[in-house]
């Protein structure tokens, strides 16, 4: 197996990176939208399906397929977003204590992580030079499965498209986990991103403390001036 | 030696500051690379396959549901309504905080949006009329933990998904739980105030009562589509959770009006003459009847082939004429059929131009700026808690591999647990974790580790998913990390420690509450086995 699934995930960061220089606002609705699309696009398939079948009696019979894959894809591709945001959860009461020397540093640690995270998910196989007998990873896995071409077990595409495309009439397995080596590529730049934002001093750090601190912000103080 | 590796990096992680879902995630990897022959291939997979899980489907829809009920005048209208109900009591203000809070848990399911939505209406009013802030803030903040208990609940889907219990099930073992606990709650409320001496407001008669009704009854119904839909067997919980986030999206864009293009645009205009408001206030209780009786009857009926749909429109269609006769011969004085076809037909004047704003405002309703804002804000809780469960997966994944269950399980059965000590020391665990951790992570880990034990000392798997979920609730305002601690301290602008002193005489209530949950098993069981039948346990 050659390194090209390697180069394309880097090709598909470099050009995202330089994207996201040019027209920062863009990217971010881009991302907002593919987000917002899966979430409508879930709801609608599953409320349609409801209806279908309660009045029509009828459905659609990769409906089950296709929103939890649409799901998978949602979950996968929010990781990034939460890094490049800073909406995922974590605990700071201890980091809050540290003074703020030790604090960017340790901040930087969260960052870290994320890296990590995602760099071993992709392809362990550069843990070798730590001596770990290891390999394997998602682009090992989504790579075979390109290889191997297996269809999905209910999702069908279009007749038109199988017209278009001559392709089969199951869509490939290797479509349907291809968010899965793109997010994890994805978490990775985010949370390479985030090191140098907390080391230059631009980002405090990676974790909100709550999950509802954009609500309390919104919120903020509108009881402030009852009286006590 | 190997599991304190795995605890140890979890937490060490944590207290520096990486986020959750990393936590758990990565020491899970770490542990696969170094201590097991797996590969992380599969890793990858189950970190895929988190989307696959069909229960788990449901908590998007009730996020997005939940946005949609919290934009605004849903709030009012519950709080207009709790006031008509109990607010004649003394203290009746503040116990109407916390009926309206039961009845906002009930339809959003996240404490913190409870707390906001119900707090900064009901806080001003009970400090207007003359109770402490202190006071005001300390009901909001607990009575707010109720949206974890009070079904639907997030909570309630995960510890489902994570043990392999019917969502179904553990929804309505939370009902008679969560009214148990508004109502000890208000019982307190109406003690302090009955010694404190505190105001009572005026009783406003039943129109009040009524009119108030009918604007709480579009959110309330909610409540009826979830839990008659799945009760009813009709819906699986996935199901009648995307019904939900549908019709909640309609009522607040379309109904309420609340957002959306239509804001601020009345049903009915100034300019209506006094015919046609009769007129048209008939048809919308016809077509209210019609639509509630056709759900309800779908609900009751179901599967069954017996009675045949024409047979319940018909019913429908007579029973909701009936209503709009009655209603038009009431208000319009008389049974003269002249007056009453002028009255109908001058209704249609006014239901025609709602319908034509509706029509056209769709495309401002599906693609407006403001419903976008409102999903995004959906997909991002969607997005948090969802990485959370994910990687809290892979680690309960790895713990049920590693046998990690079975080793504390035999230790306590061998150190002389019976259910009774069992049960305080999964208290105490879940308090402790809960003031770290975001609930559902802290369950998705917790309960494989509990529930094997739980089963051998035949505890109720339902019975424990309750105690989890009330063990969390306290988590939630109880410092150094309670979730409603900090939004009330957020929007009151009172320091967290005053917040914390504040809540603190109800957290005891709350207290008192859980030990009664905890040895009291028929309080959470005693309606699923009713309604469900008793559990039969697949382990």
């Amino acid at each position: 197996m050659g390194y090209w699934p390697h180069l394309l995930l880097i090709g598909l960061v470099a050009l995202l990176w330089l994207w996201d220089r040019r027209h920062p606002q863009t990217v971010n609705r881009l991302e907002e939208n593919i987000l917002i699309g899966l979430m409508v696009l879930i709801t609608a398939v599953s409320f349609g399906q409801v209806i279908a079948r309660y009045m029509f009696n009828t459905g659609w019979s990769a409906a089950l397929e296709f929103t939890t894959s649409c799901f998978s894809w949602l979950i996968l591709f929010g990781m990034s977003y939460g890094i490049k945001h800073g909406t995922h959860l974590g605990v700071d009461v201890f980091l809050n204590k540290l003074p703020l020397g030790v604090f960017r540093w340790v901040s930087m640690l969260g960052g870290l992580a994320g890296l990590l995270y995602g760099l071993l998910l992709l392809d362990a196989t550069w843990l070798q030079v730590l001596g770990v007998e290891t390999r394997s990873g998602a682009i090992d896995y989504w790579s075979k499965m390109y290889r191997v071409n297996v269809g999905s077990e209910e999702l069908r595409w279009p007749t038109l498209i199988q017209e278009w495309f001559g392709v089969n009439d199951r869509v490939q397995r290797w479509i349907v986990l291809l968010m899965l080596p793109i997010s994890l590529a994805l978490i990775s730049f985010r949370s390479l991103q985030a090191i140098i934002a907390i080391y230059r001093g631009q980002r405090r750090s990676v974790i909100a403390s709550h999950e509802a601190e954009e609500l309390v912000a919104e919120n903020k103080g509108v009881l402030a001036n009852i009286k006590d | 030696m190997e599991p304190i590796f795995l605890f140890g990096i979890v937490l060490t992680l944590l207290f520096l500051g990486v986020p959750v879902g990393l936590s758990l995630g990565l020491s899970s990897i770490l542990f696969v690379t170094f201590f097991t022959t797996d590969s992380l291939s599969a890793v990858a997979i189950s970190l895929f396959g988190t989307g696959q899980h069909y229960t788990l489907l449901a908590i998007p829809f009730f996020i997005l549901a939940s946005s949609f009920m919290s934009t605004g005048g849903v709030a009012k209208r519950l709080i207009r309504f709790a006031i008509a109900t109990v607010g004649h009591f003394r203290g009746g203000l503040a116990m109407a905080s916390v009926l309206a809070c039961m009845m906002f848990a009930a339809l959003s399911g996240s404490s913190p949006a409870t707390v906001v939505a119900i707090g900064t209406i009901a806080i001003a009013g009970m400090r207007q009329v003359g109770y402490s802030k202190e006071f005001a803030s300390g009901i909001i903040a607990n009575a707010g933990t109720l949206g974890i208990l009070i079904p639907p609940s997030i909570v309630m889907v995960v510890y489902a998904a994570s043990v392999d219990v019917s969502v179904g099930r553990m929804f309505l073992a939370g009902v008679i739980p969560g009214i148990v606990a508004g109502l000890m709650l208000m019982a307190t409320i109406y003690i302090v105030a009955r010694v404190k001496n505190l105001p009572a407001e005026p009783w406003r008669g039943m129109s009040e009562l009524f009119d108030s009704a009918k604007g709480a009854f579009w959110g309330l119904f909610l409540i009826v589509i979830i839990m008659g839909g799945i009760y009813g067997g009709v819906f699986t919980p996935t199901e009648a959770a995307a019904a939900a986030a549908v019709y909640s999206a309609f009522v607040a864009l379309f109904v309420y009006r609340d957002m959306g293009p239509l804001k601020e645009e009345p049903w009915i205009r100034e300019t209506d003459t006094k015919e046609s408001r009769i007129g048209f206030k008939a048809w919308i209780y016809a077509l209210s009847f019609l639509l509630v009786f056709l759900v309800l009857s779908f609900f009751v009926v179901g599967d069954d082939k017996t009675v045949p749909a024409s047979m319940r429109y018909m019913w429908g269609f007579v029973l909701s004429a009936c209503l709009m006769l009655s209603y038009l011969a009431w208000r319009g004085g008389g049974l003269s059929p002249g007056a009453i076809i002028r009255l109908a037909f001058g209704g249609v004047h006014i239901l025609s131009r709602n319908l034509a704003l509706m029509l056209r405002s769709i495309r401002g309703a599906v693609f407006g700026e403001e419903t976008r804002h409102v999903i995004l804000e959906a997909t991002k809780t969607t997005i948090m808690l969802m990485f959370i469960i994910a990687n809290a997966l892979l680690f309960a994944h790895i713990l049920t591999t590693e046998r990690i269950p079975q080793m504390i399980t035999e230790w306590m059965l061998g150190a002389g647990f019976n259910w009774f000590t069992f049960l305080i020391a999964v208290n105490i665990l879940l308090l402790i974790g809960g003031q770290f951790m975001e609930p559902s992570g802290l369950l998705l880990i917790v309960a494989p580790v509990v529930f094997p034990i739980a089963m051998e000392l035949g505890i109720d798997p339902i019975h424990l998913g309750i105690i989890m979920v009330v063990n969390m609730e306290i988590g939630m305002i109880t410092p150094p990390i309670g979730l409603n601690l900090f939004v009330t301290s957020g929007i009151t602008g009172m320091s967290l420690d005053r917040v914390v002193k504040a809540a603190l005489p109800f957290v005891g209530v709350l207290f008192i509450f859980l030990i009664i949950v905890t040895y009291v098993p028929s309080m959470s069981t005693w309606l699923p086995y009713q309604i469900m039948g008793p559990e039969v346990v697949t382990q």
